[in-house]
């Protein structure tokens, strides 16, 4: 048999419930009281605009690519002189996990994480957001680009890989698992 | 006047005095269990959330009533009759003052766990009646819960009895208006009387028949609508019921302490109300407190520690009534 302890855990139990029965309300009510987000709160993602209301990507679609969940996509059109056209940025709002990974690979600090909590909507389509329509966009800045020397040239494919080839040489003959040689 | 007449006019107002005690009940549960829980309970509705529960028994009322097939058509439907008409039916023996009594039986404890009894056997007809594994088990459960518990509940009720010499509830509050209240000298029996009360109500840490985390709800997991709605409206009657027969039994009834019990008039009943509802908020603060217990830690709970209680007190009880009856001659 259990040896008999004095359940003492009971009365703490009840004691605690007791305190909190008489605590001070805690709750939010969330459409009447609202809760201030904290400076870090992240949601869904936006964009970055600048002091002239102008938004600054670049349709460069490294977000794009980023994005684990394929949230963004980005239709950019390319005229002759090699502008490039921003025709939709669609953000799939309801799918995204706000994971912030898309603004941290964005070079150009053109979007950032919002602090709009309320995301739920009556109608499925409101779910997608077309966050830049039919707009330019920007040139990204560049710096000068340095004058080409006969040391920072750039190695030509072919040469690269012939040097691959004539250091590992030895060692693929002596495996002799080469295809092309035997 | 027409006694059948009389009949279904008490009949009515009966229904509605369990309505309102159901609605108020169930209100004062979702306030205390959220305080409890550092929450607010509804608030919306009317002041404090009060008219909350009008939209909750529209809700009830005009929801399909579904059938599951495959159940055993007649128990399933029989069920919650089985489970409501004790209920109110036990509202009669509940002395709210010395008039306002339904039906003053020499006998009315032993009447009122009688139709308390006949609530798990309706459970049970639940359970079988649904054709579902959670239902079944969850009606087990209840029958095995309340075998194991009724014994040290009637045992611990045994003890007024005992102390009065009568079985009527009117007859043991009267006893105590001129006596101490007998939660005194019966502090076990009481607290025994607590105990069982919970699980007899079916609420936590003994909701074994209706473990939601487990059993889905029970034995009423397949019912819905109005169906649902009397077996939830029986078991907080029965809530109201078992706290009515504690403040009865052992916190004086109708009575308070330094005051004339005749001179007491319409304020009895309240007095009485007011006191069932303490016990019933004990019976809350409890439930918000304490987790489930195991099934199997709960009926050792009951056969092994509160039952040998019951039964050794009880002896004890009755030796001392009758060495004190044989010295001052009958009587305590
Ligand atoms: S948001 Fe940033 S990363 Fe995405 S396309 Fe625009 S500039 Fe490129
Ligand atoms: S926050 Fe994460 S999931 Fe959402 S768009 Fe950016 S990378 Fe994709």
């Amino acid at each position: 048999m259990a040896r008999w302890k004095f359940p003492v855990g009971i009365f703490k139990a009840m004691r605690i419930a007791w305190i909190n029965l008489w605590r001070k309300n805690i709750v939010i009510q969330y459409p009447h009281e609202r809760y201030e987000l904290p400076e870090r709160a992240r949601w869904s993602v936006e964009m970055t605009l600048d002091e002239n209301g102008h938004h600054t990507c670049t349709g460069c679609k490294i977000c794009e690519n980023t994005c684990a969940d394929y949230i963004i996509n980005i239709d950019v059109s390319v005229d002759e002189e090699r502008n490039k056209h921003i025709n939709h940025w669609l953000y799939q709002r309801g799918a995204c996990m706000m994971c912030g990974l898309c603004v941290e690979a964005c070079p150009f600090g053109a979007i950032h994480m919002g602090k709009n909590i309320e995301l739920a909507y009556f109608d499925k389509e409101d779910l997608t957001d077309d966050l830049l329509t039919d707009t330019d966009a920007v040139k990204p800045p560049r710096k000068e680009r340095p004058a080409p020397t006969a040391k920072s040239e750039p190695v030509s494919q072919e040469a690269a890989h012939d040097g691959a080839g004539k250091t590992g040489k030895s060692t693929k003959e002596e495996g002799g698992a080469d295809g092309d040689n035997s | 006047m027409n006694p059948w007449a009389t009949g279904i006019l008490h009949t009515l107002l009966l229904i509605v005095v369990m309505l309102l005690n159901g609605s108020l009940i169930i209100y004062m549960l979702r306030k205390v269990l959220g305080h409890l829980h550092l929450r607010l309970g509804p608030t919306e509705l009317g002041p404090g959330g009060i008219l909350q529960l009008v939209p909750d028994i529209v809700k009830l009322l005009v929801k399909e009533d579904r059938h599951p097939g495959k159940t055993d058509r007649w128990l399933y439907i029989i069920a919650p009759v089985i489970v409501f008409v004790p209920a109110l039916m036990a509202y009669i023996a509940i002395p709210f003052s010395d008039k306002l009594i339904g039906f003053d039986v020499n006998l009315g404890v032993l009447m009122l766990f009688g139709f308390l009894t006949v609530i798990p056997l309706g459970i049970f007809a639940a359970g079988w009646g649904s054709h579902n594994k959670y239902a079944l088990i969850g009606a087990t459960r209840a029958v095995g819960g309340a075998i194991s518990y009724e014994i040290p509940l009637l045992l611990s009720a045994l003890i007024p009895i005992m102390l009065t010499g009568s079985f009527s509830l009117k007859a043991i509050t009267m006893a105590q208006t001129t006596s101490v209240w007998y939660w005194l000298p019966a502090f076990p029996a009481m607290i025994i009387f607590f105990i069982c009360s919970i699980m007899e109500t079916n609420q936590s840490p003994f909701d074994m028949s209706e473990a939601e985390s487990e059993l889905v709800s029970g034995f009423n997991t397949e019912y819905s609508a109005m169906r649902f709605g009397f077996m939830y409206l029986a078991e907080f009657s029965n809530n109201f019921i078992m706290a009515a027969i504690m403040v009865s039994l052992f916190f004086g009834g109708w009575s308070l302490p330094f005051i004339n019990p005749n001179t007491m008039g319409a304020f009895a009943p309240i007095v009485f109300i007011i006191k069932t509802y303490l016990v019933i908020f004990a019976f809350m603060f409890i439930r918000g407190t304490f987790s489930r217990y195991r099934v199997d830690q709960m009926l050792a709970f009951g056969w092994k520690k509160l039952m040998p209680i019951a039964l050794v007190y009880t002896v004890v009880v009755a030796f001392f009534v009758k060495l004190i009856s044989m010295k001052t001659g009958g009587g305590l």
